[in-house]
């Protein structure tokens, strides 16, 4: 070792701690924003959760009052439910319309999705935005303007309720299966009409198998939008077909007791399963698309 | 297309056309024609056309009042739902998290419990016994429980809780489709965390600020459960009028009128997202 580079490295490593020092300080104020974010999405979604969580908590409340936090554990509110006709009535009427209600926004949205996706041509993007129309105009209006309908022409009321719910189905529908098709090779369907199928045998035994999972999560998912649904209803029920949003929303007008959370709680995990499923079967991302 | 293809889409095609036209709009043009038609006791509404409707919303104070808070919340629903949203997209957006998936389904999830589930949630939260009091009381920072509900502020904080998720998709869109390098290009180049921030992420992501926050507008201006669950008698919002003037009043014409201008006002802001669309389309060429 010869002295020159002896003392080019003297300075050097006088030099080398307050280098490191100045990249720990470097690192520490980078590192500041990634944590602040973090932090900040944390709290986020507390404020997102807690509401849901809360409502879960006071079901089991032993007490009259919406108390935070419960008093005790007790499943009375959950017995009260279950002996409430008017609320077994409209949560049994709510499954049966979001059933109906998700079946035909399916139907009608895998026809459409599946004439947007292949056979639009250059027309595929307007059709697409016209489709999603009912999730552009408040809900309260499309209520307001059937029951407006409804005294003009006698329907029967059913059918208006359920032709509402089907609407506001259709824009969530039609975004699922358009993306699942958009993942279908359209050289299966040709293969297939080549080999001799006609155009609609080519749809019912090449697409609708392959995209059967992205059409019962829309199937799924439509029943999710429509027992969730306040604004269709709003306008449109009546006695002896009152959806259970509507039944706990006029309930709530008067009085809040904690029978409201029993409800909800079992809406959330009927729902929640639901949708964990639509999440295994494509991911919810694909439905919520606009 | 050939006629046969053509034929064929016309076929599948055929039931969501008759629904949209039978269904939704018709019933909706007839809706918004009814706002000019004289008001009758007898007759819900006669059809002699005038503009009375309209003049009664803006100049009696009773309504103007009502027009001006729903404008209000919607846009403070707006404001506070952006602030919240946009860190959280762009959280999703960058994290290499295996949890992603979960953390994306927690952002869904409480959108698909609907909209009463939520609200209830905050009546017990809010109330006089609630957890915030509660925790409050408990601090020490206050001795007898705040009043949070029936308040323009509780109807505010429920909005920006339910509407949260439909700020946050569009958003998230906009930035996940952000090619990354070119962060790590304005980084190369000397700008620090902040600037790059500034001037490559956030001007890039404003196609989702516009579309979450037109999404967010219309239904917080929209909205009836929430205010009337939450609001108590001072705060009336437009779709709650919509509803007392049908279901009470009876008063067709002026719910129509009510009605329109709900639907000019979502016009407007949809106007000024396709003019920032294309603006935002314009700079990036």
């Amino acid at each position: 070792m010869s002295s020159p580079s002896a003392a080019d490295s003297a300075p050097m490593l006088r030099r080398a701690p307050a280098l490191a020092e100045e990249s720990t300080l470097r690192r520490v104020l980078r590192g500041a924003a990634p944590s602040a974010l973090r932090i900040a999405v944390a709290l986020i979604y507390a404020f997102l959760l807690t509401p849901i969580l809360i409502v879960v908590l006071t079901s089991f409340s032993p007490t009259r009052s919406s108390t935070f936090p419960p008093a005790g554990f007790s499943l009375l509110w959950y017995g009260e439910f279950f002996k409430s006709a008017s609320f077994l009535d409209a949560f049994k009427f709510s499954l049966q319309l979001g059933a109906a209600a998700a079946v035909m926004a399916t139907a009608i949205g895998f026809a459409s999705a599946y004439a947007i996706v292949r056979l639009l041509g250059r027309w595929r993007d307007a059709g697409q935005s016209l489709a999603l129309l009912p999730a552009m105009i408040p809900h309260i209006l499309i209520s307001v303007a059937l029951l407006l309908a409804l005294t003009i022409i006698p329907l029967p009321d059913f059918g208006v309720l359920l032709a509402g719910h089907v609407l506001i189905c259709l824009p969530f529908t039609i975004a699922g299966i358009t993306a699942s098709l958009d993942g279908i090779d359209p050289g299966l369907e040709a293969a297939a009409r080549t080999l001799g199928a006609s155009r609609a045998r080519a749809l019912w035994e090449i697409v609708v198998p392959l995209a059967a999972p992205g059409v019962l999560s829309a199937l799924i998912f439509a029943f999710i939008v429509s027992f969730g649904d306040v604004y269709i209803a709003l306008f449109l029920t009546g006695p002896g077909m009152t959806t259970l949003p509507i039944e706990i929303f006029s309930y709530m007008q008067w009085e809040s007791t904690p029978v409201i959370a029993a409800i909800t709680s079992l809406q959330i995990v009927l729902i929640l399963v639901l949708g964990l499923v639509v999440e295994r079967l494509v991911g919810l991302r694909h439905v919520m698309r606009f | 297309m050939q006629a046969a293809e053509r034929r064929f889409a016309g076929t599948l095609l055929a039931p969501i056309t008759l629904l949209y036209a039978v269904c939704l709009i018709a019933p909706i043009s007839f809706f918004l024609a009814v706002s000019v038609f004289r008001y009758d006791p007898f007759a819900m509404y006669v059809p002699d056309l005038t503009g009375a409707n309209f003049g009664r919303l803006v100049f009696d104070p009773y309504y103007r009042g009502i027009i001006v808070l729903t404008l209000r919340i919607a846009l403070l629903t707006t404001i506070f739902s952006l602030l919240l949203g946009y860190p959280l997209a762009y959280f999703l957006s960058r994290t290499q998290s295996a949890w992603r998936g979960v953390l994306l389904f927690l952002v869904i999830a409480p959108l698909m419990t609907g909209v009463i589930v939520r609200t209830y949630g905050w009546i017990v939260l809010l109330g006089s016994e609630g957890l915030i009091n509660s925790l409050l009381i408990g601090l020490g920072v206050v001795r007898r429980p705040l009043q949070m509900l029936n308040s323009e502020f509780a109807v505010v904080v429920a909005l920006v809780h339910i509407l949260l998720p439909y700020m946050v998709f569009p958003l998230f869109s906009a930035l996940a489709a952000q090619d990354p390098n070119l962060e790590r290009a304005a980084g190369t180049l000397g700008a620090g965390s902040a600037r790059t921030f500034l001037e490559v992420t956030l001007p890039l992501s404003r196609s989702g600020i516009l579309m979450g926050s037109v999404l967010v507008f219309t239904l917080a201006a929209g909205a009836v459960v929430t205010p009337a669950l939450l609001g108590g008698k001072n705060v009336q919002m437009m779709g709650q009028t919509i509803y007392e003037l049908v279901l009470r009043t009876l008063n067709w014409p002026l719910a129509a009128a009510m009605g329109s201008l709900l639907v000019l006002l979502q016009l407007s802001i949809i106007l000024v997202y396709f003019r920032g669309g294309r603006r935002v389309v314009a700079e990036r060429r």
